[in-house]
C-alpha cells in the first residue's frame, strides 16, 4: 500500500502548472490525507514550500533523484 | 578609499550599479573591471559576492522581476479558470516590470546583442506565460471546451502583446496609450486574447 492517498504526474511542467495541478488535486483530498507529487521543474522544490506556506498544508517530504523532484503534502484542516 | 559595507550592503551596491551599466550598454558592453572601477573597488571584491559575471547578470534581473513565490500566490488566490490565473500571473509581471524599466532596457540590449546566454534568461522569464499558455489550451481544447488553436503561436502572440504594451508604457511613454493607464492597458489585451482563442471566461 503506498504513503499516498492521490498522485499527481507533473512532470515536463513548469511554473505555475504543476501548483495548479497540486491545488485541484488537494481539493478532492480530505484533511489529513497526502498528495504525493512528481515534477521536473527544478523551481518546483521553491514553489512547493510557498504552496504549504500559503495554504496550510504540510509538505512531509520533499525529495530529487535523477533529475526528479518528488512531494508528498498532508492536507491541512 | 572606500568606505568599509557590510556584506549584505556591498552586495545590494553592486547590483545597483550593475543593473544601470547592463540597462546602458548590455551584457557584453559591460565588464566586471568596469563594473569594479565604477564602485572603487578592486575586481576581487566583487568576485567575492558573484562567482562571475554572468551571475551577477542574472542576480540584477533575478533582483527586479517577480519572485516565483508571487505566482504561487496568483495561483493559490485564483479561481483555478484559466483566464483567471492568466490575468493575476501577467499583473504580477507588469507590476514587478514596470516599477524598474532597467529590467526592460536589459531585454532590450540582449536581443540587440543576439547572445544565447542573455536571450535564455529572458526566455525563462516568459516561460510561465508561454508555458502556461500553451499546455492550457491543448487541455481546453481536448475537454472540448475550445476549438483548437495552436497554443504556441497563441503564446507567442500574448508575450508580444504584453511586451509591447510593457515597452509603450514604461520605455517610449506613447501618448497614443494616454488615456489608459499599463493595467488597463494589459487588461484589455488579455481581454482580446481571450476572445481570440474563443475562450469564455467563466462567470464571477
Amino acid at each position: 500500500m503506498s504513503d499516498f492517498d492521490l498522485e499527481l504526474d507533473a512532470r515536463g511542467l513548469n511554473c505555475p502548472l504543476p501548483i495548479l495541478r497540486a491545488r485541484q488535486g488537494i481539493q478532492k483530498l480530505n484533511p489529513g490525507q497526502v498528495l504525493h507529487v512528481i515534477a521536473t521543474d527544478p523551481g518546483s522544490v521553491k514553489d512547493f514550500e510557498a504552496f504549504c506556506k500559503q495554504t496550510g498544508n504540510e509538505l512531509l517530504a520533499a525529495t530529487q533523484e535523477s533529475g526528479e523532484y518528488k512531494f508528498d503534502i498532508r492536507k491541512g484542516q | 578609499m572606500s568606505k568599509r559595507l557590510k556584506a549584505s550592503e556591498r552586495k545590494a551596491t553592486i547590483l545597483a550599479v550593475a543593473k544601470v551599466l547592463f540597462s546602458d550598454k548590455g551584457y557584453h558592453g559591460v565588464s566586471v573591471d568596469e563594473i569594479a572601477r565604477r564602485l572603487g573597488v578592486s575586481p576581487a571584491i566583487l568576485y567575492r559576492h558573484f562567482p562571475s559575471k554572468e551571475a551577477l547578470y542574472e542576480e540584477v534581473l533575478n533582483s527586479i522581476a517577480c519572485k516565483r513565490e508571487s505566482y504561487v500566490e496568483a495561483v493559490v488566490n485564483s479561481d483555478d479558470s484559466f483566464s483567471d490565473v492568466l490575468r493575476r500571473i501577467t499583473r504580477i509581471y507588469i507590476e514587478s516590470v514596470s516599477k524598474d524599466p532597467d529590467y526592460l532596457r536589459m531585454e532590450l540590449q540582449s536581443a540587440l546583442e543576439g547572445s544565447d546566454a542573455t536571450r535564455q534568461f529572458f526566455e525563462n522569464r516568459w516561460r510561465p506565460f508561454s508555458d502556461f499558455i500553451e499546455f492550457s489550451l491543448k487541455e481546453l481544447a481536448a475537454q472540448k471546451s475550445l476549438a483548437p488553436v495552436n497554443g504556441r503561436v497563441a503564446a507567442m502572440a500574448f508575450q508580444g502583446m504584453i511586451r509591447e504594451a510593457l515597452y509603450a508604457k514604461c520605455i517610449y511613454r506613447s501618448p497614443r496609450y494616454r488615456e489608459l493607464d499599463l493595467y488597463e492597458l494589459s487588461e484589455h489585451l488579455i481581454t482580446l486574447f481571450l476572445n481570440a482563442v474563443g475562450y469564455v471566461e467563466p462567470e464571477k
